[in-house]
């Protein structure tokens, strides 16, 4: 969907980031906010929501005309943070939140049967929440209105990220790459491998992933059950690392670096350097805006522990409206706190080799996998795929 | 540089993520033959995987 379609290229990307390179410097941030514009309201239209996805610009476009308004330690800010949070909820959580309290669907007075995210909402949440906080303590400046439009709209990062910092972008806005060569050679190369690792890896794994439910888990052997959720761990790091090549291949195009968002976090011998190496543009925005405002890891030792798990409640929330999601955010948070623990007992080695390296990245790796039973089923079948895998 | 970090730092190059190929590694980017081989054989594995259908996983997040 999306990277994965001719329109993508043919209609969008290549226009746009041709057009992006041959303007002036002032034009550029509004061939950006027109190509994004258009991208947001064609494939919302073809894809997501029909007309009323489509219209759900205006969501953004009033969020990013609230955001001009902020200043260093204003109550704007406050009303920005309050409002981008307000709408995530009302599209995201609404249904899952009051089915809390009303179970059938037919009692919940709440309750959206059309209920459809818009294009980017989550990311565009993140954006929208560090620029109002970095704007309050005054980190960053506010640029043009063009820069910052672009900054919201630059497409090739709007649905799925990786997550910019607009301290981070608007530098590479204004004085883009000039080795075309390099750019379009690298870029190309980057988009390409990302197409073929989700179509040769990622789409072909489906063929395993998709036994993972209550109905095949009751029929399956049980040596079967724990490779259908290692193909899992190869799918999602396969299908959202070739997203993410895609997006930075096609920001590449254009002249502009965007974060990376992975570096082999399968190889990572335990579990705070696998989460400093998987979907690192989350990872760091939930460390500086989340895990930092709580107090971070320089307060008492119990507190830090809190921390790290409300840090990871909320990155399991934020990945989707289920109990589901909070279990495999919560089991992160253990796992990061009991890996502190680890290493502030007396005596703790921190550079390991040989067996010892081996052993801790194999607990590591099947740690991770193991989590991803709560990431890709809900609660009920995770618990029976491990009642099944234990016990038979 | 350990033969793991130079396999890594290959195939790094090799998936546009790195400019600079590891010391040795023999197809600078001045090589169009070469890449156009490469970008030839990604987009025949692209074609040949093609039409599964299937959405990115993040998509919906």
């Amino acid at each position: 969907m999306i990277f994965n379609t001719w329109d993508y290229y043919l209609l969008f990307l290549l226009p746009a980031a041709l057009s992006f390179r041959i303007s002036r410097p002032s034009v550029r941030p509004w061939i950006v906010v027109s190509t994004g514009c258009l991208f947001f309201v064609y494939f919302s239209y073809t894809q997501i929501g029909g007309a009323i996805g489509a219209a759900c610009l205006a969501i953004f476009l009033w969020e990013a005309f609230i955001s001009r308004f902020y200043k260093p330690a204003s109550l704007f800010c406050w009303l920005g943070v309050t409002q981008t949070i307000l709408f995530l909820v009302v599209f995201k959580y609404r249904n899952f939140l009051s089915g809390v309290i009303w179970h059938s669907p037919g009692r919940n007075p709440l309750y959206w049967r059309i209920a459809f995210l818009p294009l980017g909402i989550s990311f565009f949440t993140f954006e929208f929440l560090h620029y109002a906080w970095d704007r309050y303590r005054d980190r960053t400046e506010t640029g043009t209105v063009g820069e910052y439009m672009a900054f919201i709209l630059f497409f090739p990062t709007m649905v799925a990220g990786p997550i910019k910092r607009y301290q981070d972008f608007l530098p590479k806005l204004r004085t883009i790459s000039s080795d075309w060569a390099l750019d379009w050679q690298r870029g190309t190369t980057r988009i390409l491998a990302g197409l073929a690792k989700k179509f040769a890896i990622a789409d072909v794994l489906t063929a395993y992933t998709a036994h993972l439910n209550m109905q095949d888990i009751a029929v399956a052997g049980r040596a079967v059950l724990p490779l259908w959720l290692l193909a899992y761990g190869v799918k999602i790091y396969t299908d959202f690392s070739a997203y993410s090549d895609i997006a930075i291949g096609s920001a590449r195009l254009f002249g502009i670096a965007v974060p990376e968002n992975f570096d082999w976090p399968y190889f990572q011998t335990n579990i705070t350097d696998f989460w400093r190496h998987w979907h690192i543009s989350l990872s760091s925005w939930l460390f500086d805006y989340v895990f930092i405002p709580l107090g971070g890891s320089r307060i008492s030792v119990p507190r830090t522990y809190a921390n790290l798990l409300v840090t990871m409640f909320i990155s399991g929330l934020w990945h989707g409206a289920g109990f589901n999601f909070i279990v495999w955010g919560v089991l992160h948070g253990l796992m990061l706190a009991v890996h502190r623990w680890w290493r502030l007992r007396p005596g703790y080695v921190p550079s390991l080799h040989g067996y010892a390296r081996a052993l801790s990245w194999l607990l590591t790796f099947a740690c991770v996998n193991l989590a991803w039973a709560f990431f890709c089923m809900d609660t009920r079948t995770a618990l029976y795929f491990f009642r099944r895998l234990l016990l038979g | 540089m350990s033969r793991l970090s130079r396999l890594q730092h290959a195939l790094e190059y090799l998936g546009g993520a790195r400019d600079v190929p590891p010391a040795g590694f023999p197809f600078p980017l001045s090589n169009w033959v070469f890449w156009g081989l490469w970008w030839a054989a990604l987009a025949a594995v692209v074609f040949v995987f093609s039409g599964q259908g299937s959405k990115f996983i993040y998509i919906d997040f």
